[in-house]
């Protein structure tokens, strides 16, 4: 019997299951979609959201308004993210606490964690000569307009942009291995150390013995269970709230499903009369990072994504959407990202297929509001021709549903990362966050995973 | 691969897809470019009870009168800003998606006709990234 299994191999999968295995435990790293390495990533967008994504490319709210972007392959979301890897702040942990309870949610207790994981990872932050065209417009008019940025650190070795390459295409996987996604920095490392992999199984039942642990799902249409001493979800917000609600575990944990907040993200667009190409070379290295902001609730980022997606944001058909397609190359992007209020809900229904409900609220829309304020500053500073919102919006930081907390009636793990009621069952992944942190929850996701593997080793 | 759209299915979303992408100036219409034949590929992690009643529909739009498809779009594309969460306003707004995104990713990307022989919609939007390898 495996001393650890661990069911997702995500951020918080993926570097927990390193962590326990270099600590020398036996552990099985579960996981429901295929493995993919550098060189059998898919290389078109088409490819990319049909093979990689929950769904088949989005999964929607209960109202079909907002997307939900989660990939299903070993590293799970850490291969198509961005790998921006931010500390949290004070005001973040300090939200955390008084919510939840736990008394470690500060950056002293958690310090060690976040040191451990970046000495783990490669780490590089963006210099003004990476910068492209639709950064350079943002630092600019950022400046004219005196809003503080700054720019940002990711999580990569050599992108080998001296050479051309352009990042747009590690969103569907590093195909150099450069960037520093779990299945990079950690999973392909525990690999080396008897880390064992068991991939295209999807768990959809826990059930807890004296001394273990039974989990059962379907691998290749066929059922399948596992035992271990100690199972730990990883399946991130949905993954692991739908694991804990088939089990049947709402009934004794009423908070379970609750909680669930998204960074929801808005893009708008400028058309710029020069060529701006927001496609090439590192498209994300700077974003707003002005303290009024953060008290306000949101963040700027520059992002841009490849045709099909950016087709799909203009909601104009006909023949105005070949010529807005047509000036692809002349398109500004900013987005705001709100940090939104944890009033989402996760839900299955009778055949298993997960509700997620989530509706702004009042604070929800003022700081939406806000942020366009600001962008349109920007992109009127930077001389756009033509400005536009997109309508569709998107949550690609999928938190909460199994939140941690020192009360069983308001929470669903204990501060240990024990469920609540359970001795060997544990979860360690972005569900298990209190509140939205509004900043990037990767690096605390994998550190989190380090503090409870060490809890678990010793 | 399954085989999860007919043909009448396929008729369907190039009429759709003429209605959404046209003709117009150097862009070709959708059905001359569309990569009908890479269908069941972009649909292979989505649930199956959604592509049935997409095939379903689909089928049934073949054979629909012009000016009931673009009813239909019409609706579609006003549906991201309905502020109604009603049946009806979900329902657009899952069409609106479902449908631009076969259209769009089987005529902007790679995934179209090989037999096109004209500027794809790829080189009109001049989209080129490098991908290099060492
Ligand atoms: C496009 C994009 C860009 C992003 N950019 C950034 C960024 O720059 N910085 C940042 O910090 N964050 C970023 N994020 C968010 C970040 O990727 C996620 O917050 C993080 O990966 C969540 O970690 P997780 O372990 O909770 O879940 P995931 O990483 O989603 O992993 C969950 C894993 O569990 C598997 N799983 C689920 N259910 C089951 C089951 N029943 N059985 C077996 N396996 C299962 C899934 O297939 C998946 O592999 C981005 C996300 C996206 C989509």
């Amino acid at each position: 019997m495996h001393d650890f299994i661990v069911v997702g191999s995500g951020s918080g999968g993926g570097s927990l299951a390193y962590y326990l295995t270099k600590g020398g435990a036996k552990v099985l790293l579960i996981e429901a979609g295929k493995m993919y390495r550098k060189d059998t990533f898919p290389k078109s967008e088409a490819d990319t959201s049909a093979q990689l994504y929950w769904g088949g490319g989005i999964e929607f709210d209960k109202d079909a308004r907002m997307g939900f972007l989660r990939t299903k392959m070993v590293g799970g979301s850490s291969i198509v993210y961005q790998c921006l890897m931010d500390r949290f702040d004070d005001i973040a942990f300090n939200d955390w606490k008084s919510e939840s309870g736990v008394d470690w949610f500060n950056n002293q207790d958690m310090a060690p964690h976040y040191d451990a994981v970046e000495s783990d990872m490669l780490l590089h932050t963006f210099v003004e000569s990476e910068r492209n065209g639709n950064a350079r417009l943002f630092v600019d008019a950022c400046d004219k307009l005196d809003y503080k940025w700054g720019a940002l650190r990711r999580g990569q070795g050599d992108c080998g942009a001296d050479k051309g390459n352009d990042c747009l295409a590690c969103l569907g996987g590093c195909h150099r291995d450069s960037k520093q996604s779990s299945l990079v920095a950690f999973i392909q490392k525990g690999e080396k150390l008897g880390l064992e992999i068991q991939t295209e199984v999807e768990i959809g039942q826990i059930e807890s013995n004296k001394d273990s642990v039974t989990i059962k799902g379907i691998n290749n249409g066929k059922p399948i269970s596992f035992q271990g001493k100690k199972v730990i979800l990883c399946g991130g917000s949905f993954g692991s709230t739908k694991m804990m609600l088939q089990s049947g575990y709402k009934s004794k944990l009423p908070a379970l499903g609750n909680n669930f907040a998204s960074h929801p993200q808005f893009m708008w667009f400028g058309l710029q009369k020069e060529k701006v190409d927001a496609h090439k070379l590192m498209f994300q290295s700077v974003a707003s990072k002005d303290p009024n902001f953060r008290k306000q609730g949101f963040k700027l980022e520059n992002v841009f994504a490849p045709p099909i997606s950016i087709a799909m944001l203009y909601t104009i058909y006909g023949a105005k959407h070949q010529q807005y397609m047509k000036r692809y190359r002349h398109m500004q992007c900013i987005e705001v990202a709100i940090r939104d209020e944890n009033n989402g809900t996760i839900q299955i229904d009778n055949k298993g297929k997960l509700i997620v409900t989530k509706r702004f609220t009042d604070s929800d829309m003022l700081k939406k509001s806000k942020g366009l304020e600001v962008i349109k500053n920007i992109l009127s500073t930077s001389g756009a021709e033509e400005v536009f919102e997109s309508s569709l919006y998107f949550g690609l930081h999928l938190m909460g549903g199994c939140v941690m907390g020192i009360d069983p009636n308001k929470s669903v793990v204990n501060p240990d990362f024990q469920v609540h009621g359970e001795s060997n069952l544990y979860i360690a992944d972005s569900s298990i966050y209190p509140n939205a942190p509004g900043i990037n929850p990767g690096l605390t996701i994998k550190s989190l995973g380090h503090r409870l593997a060490q809890q678990l080793i010793k | 691969m399954a085989n999860h759209f007919s043909n009448a299915a396929k008729k369907g979303l190039s009429r759709m897809g003429d209605l959404i992408l046209p003709a117009s100036g150097e862009f070709p219409k959708y059905s001359d470019v569309a990569g009908l034949q890479y269908l069941d590929e972009l649909v292979v992690n989505a649930p199956k009870e959604d592509i049935d009643s997409l095939n379903l529909l689909l089928t049934i739009l073949s054979f629909m009168p012009t000016f009931i498809l673009k009813w239909l779009i019409g609706k579609m594309a006003t549906s991201q800003s309905n502020p109604s969460n009603g049946f009806i306003g979900v329902t657009f707004r899952q069409l609106d998606v479902g449908l631009k995104g076969l259209v769009f990713t089987t005529y902007y990307g790679e995934k179209i006709n090989p037999n096109y022989t004209g500027k794809t919609p790829e080189q009109l939007v001049d989209f080129k990234i490098n991908r290099i390898v060492d």
